[in-house]
């Protein structure tokens, strides 16, 4: 693993599902999903493993009278996910 | 692929950060304002305005109730409508749209109610009307043109100041009010 790396934005869903997470301040699990394209499951397994690293926080709410999930990035993992994408910035750029 | 020890090709980096930001700018672009959002916002305000005018050039103290009421309800629906419309919250909107934090929405809404305050104490009624339209037409301006700037940087506009911040300055606000119309 590239030194620097975080294991838990190595998938790129994961990524991109942190990624999206910085332009809101919390997102329904329905417009992460399809944002995400992919999978109740696929993206439940993904916010587990992110909430599991305290990356990101989940909350109930009701949405027109039916129970949703809101999600939101802590400051652990927007910090987690600047320091990674500056590493992948370094790759790319090839400085390491 | 978390638990794999083979780092990322440059071609795979940049394609998966390439990737993670046009979804994030689809997510940005996507959302919408609801109908009437800004229109409502500076209305709201300019009713506002206008009614502390009235209660502190000696008119009813109700009236400036009423105008606080009609504020917070409008603020309220509002903000319950974008997020049902959009399915996220943005802090941001929050606090520098519906709260007017941002510069030309608070210089809007003080000189606004500066002039509208003077307006009432001289008894022109009609200076009042003028001075809380303007600064109404201010704020909702100030909204629309902060959607542009979230859409443009959605990681650096999205969160706004925390809820808390919001909460102390809005009754720090209020409280200045209904100590102006007690000292009138």
């Amino acid at each position: 693993m590239t030194t620097g790396l975080d294991p838990h934005f190595v998938a790129p869903a994961r990524l991109t599902l942190a990624t999206m997470l910085t332009a809101v301040s919390a997102a329904e699990f329905s417009t992460l999903r399809e944002g995400l394209q992919v999978s109740d499951s696929v993206l439940s397994k993904h916010v587990s493993a992110l909430a599991e690293a305290g990356y990101v926080k989940s909350r109930k709410g009701v949405h027109l009278g039916r129970r949703t999930t809101w999600i939101s990035l802590t400051a652990k993992g927007r910090k987690a996910l600047s320091a990674h994408v500056a590493v992948l910035r370094d790759l790319i750029d090839g400085i390491e | 692929m978390e638990s794999s020890s083979t780092p990322p090709t440059r071609a795979q980096a940049s394609a998966a950060l390439a990737e993670a930001e046009a979804t994030r700018a689809k997510v940005a672009g996507d959302v919408v304002l609801p109908s009437w959002f800004t229109t409502s916002m500076g209305a709201a305000v300019a009713v506002q305005i206008g009614a502390t005018a009235v209660a502190v050039g000696d008119g009813p103290l109700w009236v400036l109730a009423a105008g606080l009421v009609i504020f917070t309800v409008v603020a309220g629906v509002q903000l319950v409508r974008f997020r049902r419309r959009n399915g996220v919250r943005l802090g941001g909107l929050a606090d520098r749209v519906v709260f007017g934090s941002g510069a030309v929405a608070s210089w809007s809404y003080a000189a606004g109610f500066v002039v509208a305050i003077a307006a009432a104490n001289a008894g022109r009624w009609w200076l009042v009307v003028l001075a809380s339209l303007l600064a109404g037409a201010g704020y909702a301006l100030a909204g629309r043109r902060w959607m542009r700037t979230y859409r443009a940087a959605p990681q650096e506009h999205g969160r706004g100041t925390p809820a808390a911040w919001l909460a102390a300055s809005a009754i720090v606000t209020i409280a200045g009010v209904i100590l102006l119309v007690l000292l009138r």
